[in-house]
């Protein structure tokens, strides 16, 4: 267990660096840089592009500085911009350490602060949950929660009452959990219970109201509600025709031992595994339900980055997000004996 | 019993991540009937203003509180007056601070912080005389000296404004701001001095003003002498916008990087303070009592709701009192009585024009511009896709401008003269043209928009466009050089400042914007660089109004639309003014007169 | 998986003459028409791919027809409740019109070319690499699995909406990109990331099911990997991949709305004698931005989608069943 754990905690290194070369070569790729304005805005000229680039150290080589090894200087070799984001580098001429050191780097777009500053950073005077990643967290969370503590049951429910009524209604609310978007169901979900009823505000004045975090949170969580219940069900179908359920039953075990200790129990491997990398997708925020819904978080910032070129925020979090995906496959990993002693994590 | 734990444990969670939003008022249902959770409860915060305004960091609006609410849109980058550059971001810093001069609800150049101004008589030096006894909203005195130093922090090539550009006309300043990153310390020293003898700070006896806090704080320092390297008789007019507004050297300083995000270091001179900043969520300004002309009234808050479906509905719930007005929604809009009343539809700054690159085929063609020009009804454009928002046009300074030719009729809609254009050219044929393709940045209202200008090209003059649509950034990045530009694209332009030369000599001389469909044409620079110039205003408007003529003459581009702005107000917001230049939102050229009429607020 | 069905027949006898006397796949069709909802299920997507087939001739109206002046006409039979603009409907358009005048429902059926494709193509795609990566990770375990794992880590980490941007702008112009309006490069970029998912599940369900009994009886008399992985795993683990399967159909008609959302969406058609018009995903986008005016636009998408999911998933779940080995002469 220990030796697996070591293992898998040492491969996160390589696959880490692999994810930020890969996006390192993708963000470059794409045409634009950080200073291209929107069309519609004038653009930044020639001289202030230059004076730009030099002080986010975009001037300097992309991965390997052959020049300056071929006057000797080494560390100059390495002295580009791949590693001064990764490892450290002189940036506007001052040494600057990297990702390495837990630092995300300036960003591009909002000038003068650094990625750091915009998503861990709480607004003056509060909490760092109230930062956007503390927001995202918080949020990704409670759409967890939500999508198992309904979904669950639901398949549960649904596979013990297979093809009755029941059944069909949890189907019918899964098919729309996943085949309604979240742009549609959100704007819906908002004219029904801000308009109508007026049970909350359209736009949220003050997150610190626990209310008005329920509708983003049924919204993002709904996708995953849907597939956990339709995946509950069908491997409870599965299990409950495998001998030992019978064999379980035929012992005499009460129905409901039955369900929790044998059936739940395996029926719960592919439940589980899309759920760790559901979490950290989740966690990491969602474009469309932080721009629908006025929300403070960083998934919106993300997908802002990436269509401002801001390079070192779409760097951090791409490798937040690979760390986070990674953590949560090695857990999934360790669940999947809990849940079938027999199966060896290799 | 391990399922009753789970759910324990899970409702537990949940109210911990729910609890460390702090909110004592109401606890979440969930919570209600389980155990106490241990709450790390951060007391209600408050944020305490420079000037001793107390006010909780969430207000909960009252329906008796008085506060403006304006939805802007999408959240500014940064509030700094010499790096901004976009509409959102001046949305902010027009509240906090005031320039030299500034524009009055017919857009002409006033005072603002400058009581007067004046030129030599080539137009090369031009002096500005500060009121006296101006403060800034922390009571410290305002002068010449500071908005030396704005300017200079403009120029300043370290601080790599994206707006710098703007005041080039100042000796000295282009090639101080553009010294290479590499050159020596003396060399930079050498480019700064002459910027820096180009922008004076004077006192009473004429001597330039102490240097640093001495400097701020001397009372007689109120003449501001700028030398420019050429005649520019425009240029105070160039002073009114944001780059010159006078943040203060020691906040920017003790702030660092992030000085902007603080309402304790965006200290400003305009009629507003800033209070409080909640990124993505909202900022509130607080009228400020120091501010010279006319006080403020309400408060102004702004929320950074993107969906505009969204914003709509917040504004029919009585979220917001103003919220631009979507083409879509218009529909909606003109059937409802009450919201009919509360839209708000007046000329804007902008006019967009579908640009054909003059060196690719087939729009080296003059003949073939002229036939693709022809067949673009635009009265149909402004019914069937703009909704109304919008008004057609054949002219590239837009109404309300200094500059606007009326009457023109070249290039309007006639789809006999459009095939006969097409017929006459060198390709004589549809069928004969290479293909064209249309490159628009790609979203749901510029797909319709697009598709709307092909179907038209395709019904009245039979020619088959292709469309493609590109990723915002991608389309940026090919629109800006000429040998990436696309073969045809619509781009619009809207004024920085209400002067011809912002529309003539600043987008079409050569090396200029219009560079980038490769449009150079010798007579007209000629034309527009006479005009800037000229210091009589009267000679002045007849050169610029003949480069215009030259501009429609040569067609470069077939002049499409000019945008109007649209929004809805809430009928108790009162005293608006609005000018074309309202960006952002309506009335925000002229902030202070805006009241709320609290009879009218609903109960 | 559709594909499969629709052309089932055929080899099913083609396996009866040859291979399986004991009539497992005619045993199985018997089970599968049996069962109602798979039929209904069935139903939905035939008429769906026969609406993708023949949409030309089943359109009452030209898709591109800019109809100036009936702009948002709410459908004729919609209620006075659901309709805030105070227009009255048209009824030679069903669904009514868009925001330039357009009829939805001929659109809506030109769209279901595009989404059925950008649907079932990448799905294919997505289920057989997703299958085969788990099932060999999975099996074989150790370093295989380790470095197999490894990758779907990469994968699932690097933002594929950059991966999008690029793909679009270097293939754009390309020969690939023109390919029925960039269609064929949207399910290309979106196959080569969505294979992960699966790929997961498939590896988790192996693990488990390799260590059962009677896979070990098959392995200890010298069955080789590939008949146990085919022969024994995978039809042991196919409810969660009909499930992921299904639920992939409607996730990839989205991520070509969400697509559109970023500036990355299909080239749109300019003549209606092009093989793909309009998409529901592009309809849906530019139905939410108008849904205070004729929310029918949003509405007739998302309902089609729900259908085609519908009848994917019963279908599935049907074809489950019938091959459950040990359902057996139940049927």
């Amino acid at each position: 267990m220990a030796r697996f754990l070591i293992r898998r905690l040492l491969w996160l290194i390589p696959v880490m660096f692999v994810v930020a070369a890969i996006t390192f070569i993708l963000m470059h790729a794409a045409p634009g840089g950080p200073f291209d304005k929107d069309p519609q805005q004038r653009q930044v000229d020639a001289i202030t592009q230059k004076r730009l680039n030099a002080q986010f150290g975009l001037d300097k080589e992309m991965w390997l500085d052959f020049p300056a090894l071929m006057q000797g200087n080494v560390v100059g070799f390495f002295d580009t911009q791949f590693f001064t984001y990764m490892i450290g580098g002189t940036v506007n001429g001052e040494w600057r350490c990297g990702f390495i050191c837990g630092n995300m780097g300036p960003s591009f777009r909002q000038r003068g602060m650094t990625v750091q500053q915009i998503v861990l950073d709480p607004p003056e005077g509060k909490s760092p949950w109230d930062s956007k990643a503390g927001y995202s967290l918080r949020l990704g969370l409670l759409a967890l929660i939500f999508a198992v503590v309904v979904g669950i049951p639901m398949g549960v429910i649904s596979a013990l009452r297979q093809n009755t009524a029941v059944d069909y209604a949890s189907l019918f609310i899964a098919t729309s959990g996943v085949t309604v978007p979240s742009f549609v169901m959100g704007i819906f979900l908002i004219i029904i219970f801000a308009v109508w009823f007026h049970l909350i505000p359209v736009v949220p004045r003050d997150w610190s109201d626990p209310t008005v975090w329920i509708l983003p949170a049924v919204v993002l969580g709904f996708g995953l509600l849907a597939q956990t219940a339709r995946l509950t069900r069908a491997s409870m179908l599965e299990v409950m025709r495998q001998d030992y359920i019978r064999t379980a039953r035929a012992k005499g075990l009460s129905n409901r031992m039955v369900i929790v200790r044998h059936m739940l129990k395996n029926a719960m491997i592919p439940v589980v595994t899309i759920m760790g990398p559901a979490l950290a997708a989740l966690v990491t925020g969602s474009f469309i339900i932080e721009t629908m819904f006025g929300f403070p978080g960083w998934g919106r910032q993300f997908v802002l980055a990436i269509s401002q070129r801001d390079y070192s925020m779409i760097l951090a979090t791409t490798l937040v997000f690979a760390l986070l995906i990674q953590i949560a496959n090695i857990t999934v990993d360790l669940v999947y004996t809990f849940l079938d002693p027999r199966m060896k994590v290799s | 019993m391990k399922k009753l734990t789970l759910v324990g444990i899970i409702v537990a969670a949940m109210a911990l991540i729910l609890a460390a939003c702090s909110a004592p008022a109401a606890a979440p249902q969930v919570v209600r009937e389980t155990v106490v959770v241990p709450q790390t409860v951060v007391a209600a915060q408050t944020v305490v203003a420079q000037q001793t305004v107390v006010v909780p960091a969430t207000p909960e609006p009252t329906a008796a509180e008085k506060v403006l609410r304006i939805n802007l849109g999408s959240y500014p980058d940064i509030v700094d007056p010499q790096k901004s550059s976009f509409v959102n971001e001046i949305a902010h810093l027009n509240l906090i601070y005031e320039g030299l001069t500034k524009f009055n609800e017919k857009l002409e150049t006033v005072p603002g912080a400058a009581e007067s101004w004046e030129y030599n008589d080539d137009a090369t030096q031009l002096t500005f005389k500060i009121r006296p006894g101006l403060k800034y909203s922390d009571g410290t005195p305002l002068n010449a000296a500071r908005f030396r130093y704005s300017l200079m922090r403009n120029i300043n090539p370290e601080t790599a404004g994206e707006y710098a550009f703007i005041t080039d006309e100042i000796a000295g300043a282009p090639e101080w701001r553009g010294v290479a990153a590499e050159a020596t310390d003396e060399e930079k020293a050498a480019l700064r001095e002459v910027v820096s003898q180009s922008v004076l700070a004077l006192d009473a006896s004429g001597q330039p003003c102490l240097e640093g806090a001495e400097g701020y704080a001397q009372e007689d320092c109120l003449t501001l002498q700028l030398t420019l390297s050429k005649p520019a008789p425009y240029f105070h007019t160039v002073l009114g916008i944001w780059v010159g507004y006078p943040a203060k050297e020691e906040n920017i300083t003790e702030g660092g990087e992030i000085w902007w995000t603080s309402p304790k270091y965006q200290i400003g001179n305009g009629p507003f303070i800033l209070n409080n900043m909640e990124p993505f969520v909202r900022a509130r300004f607080e009228p400020n009592p120091n501010y010279e002309g006319e006080k403020a009234k309400v408060p102004i808050e702004y929320a950074y709701i993107t969906d505009s479906a969204v914003a709509f509905q917040a504004y029919k719930n009585n979220e917001f009192d103003i919220i631009g007005l979507a083409a879509e929604d218009l529909a909606t809009v003109k059937a409802d009585a009450e919201l009919n009343k509360e839209a708000l539809i007046y000329p804007g700054s902008c006019t967009f024009a579908v640009m054909f690159h003059n060196l690719k085929e087939p729009f080296t063609d003059a003949k073939v511009r002229e036939a693709f020009t022809k067949s673009l009804d635009r009265d149909a454009w402004v019914q069937d896709v703009l909704k109304g928002l919008g008004s057609p046009t054949l002219t590239w300074i837009p109404p309300g401008y200094p500059g606007y030719q009326e009457g023109e009729t070249r290039g309007a809609f006639d789809p006999e003269a459009a095939k006969a254009a097409l017929a006459a050219s060198t390709y004589g044929t549809a069928a004969a043209l290479p293909e064209v393709v249309d490159t628009f940045s790609d979203t749901p209202r510029n797909r319709t928009r697009n598709e709307f200008l092909v179907n038209q090209w395709k019904t009245n003059l039979g020619v088959d466009v292709k469309l493609n649509p590109v990723e915002s950034t991608t389309y940026t990045a090919l629109t800006k050089d000429v040998e990436t530009s696309p073969q045809m694209f619509i781009l619009g332009w809207c004024a920085d400042y209400p002067d011809p030369q912002n529309w003539l000599s600043v987008y079409w001389k050569t090396g200029a914007f219009g560079e980038r469909i490769g449009y150079s044409n010798p007579d007209f620079d000629a034309l527009v660089n006479e005009a800037d110039t000229t210091s009589d205003p009267a000679k002045r408007a007849e050169l610029y109004a003949k480069a215009q003529d030259l501009l429609i003459e040569s067609a470069p581009v077939a002049f499409m639309w000019n945008n109007v702005n649209s929004y809805l107000v809430k009928p108790w917001v009162t005293g608006l003014v609005t000018t074309p230049q309202d960006s952002g939102w309506a009335g925000i050229q002229v902030p202070t007169s805006i009241d709320i009429d609290a009879s009218k607020l609903p109960q | 998986m559709a594909t499969a069905t629709v052309a089932g027949r055929r080899p099913i006898e083609n396996t009866l003459n040859t291979k399986a006397p004991t009539s497992l796949w005619v045993d199985a069709w018997r089970r599968l028409v049996r069962n109602k909802a798979a039929m209904l299920g069935l139903v939905i997507v035939l008429l769906f791919f026969f609406v993708a087939i023949f949409g030309p001739w089943l359109a009452p109206h030209d898709p591109l027809q800019i109809n100036s002046g009936q702009d948002f006409l709410p459908p004729a039979w919609a209620p006075a409740w659901s309709i805030n603009t105070g227009k009255v409907g048209d009824p030679q358009f069903f669904m009514g019109t868009d925001t330039i005048g357009r009829d939805v429902w001929s659109r809506l059926i030109y769209g279901a070319r595009v989404s059925m494709v950008v649907a079932i193509v990448p799905t294919i795609i997505i289920t057989v690499v997703g299958v085969i990566t788990g099932l060999v990770a999975g099996f074989f375990g150790g370093t295989v699995d380790n470095l197999l794992m490894r990758v779907t880590d990469i994968v699932y980490s690097f933002p594929d909406l950059l991966f999008f941007v690029v793909i679009m702008f270097a293939l754009r112009g390309t020969f690939i990109g023109e390919l029925g309006n960039g269609v064929f490069l949207l399910f290309v970029a979106l196959a080569l990331v969505g294979w992960v998912g699966i790929a997961r599940v498939v590896r988790g369900q192996t693990l488990s099911i390799k260590e059962k009994e009677f896979v070990e009886a098959s392995r200890s008399i010298g069955g080789d990997s590939r008949r146990i992985m085919s022969k024994h795993i995978l039809p042991n683990i196919l409810s969660p991949i009909i499930i992921i399967v299904a639920f992939s159909v409607p996730r990839l008609i989205i991520a070509e709305a969400i697509l559109g959302y970023l500036g990355l969406g299909l080239r749109p058609g300019t003549s209606s004698s092009e093989f793909f018009v309009t998409s529901w995903g592009s309809m849906m986008l530019e139905g939410q931005t108008a849904i205070n005016a004729q929310p029918f636009m949003l509405l007739a998408p998302a309902i089609a989608v729900a259908l085609v999911v519908m009848g994917f998933t019963f279908l599935g779940d049907g074809l489950r069943d019938a091959l459950d080995p040990r359902m057996r002469g139940t049927g």
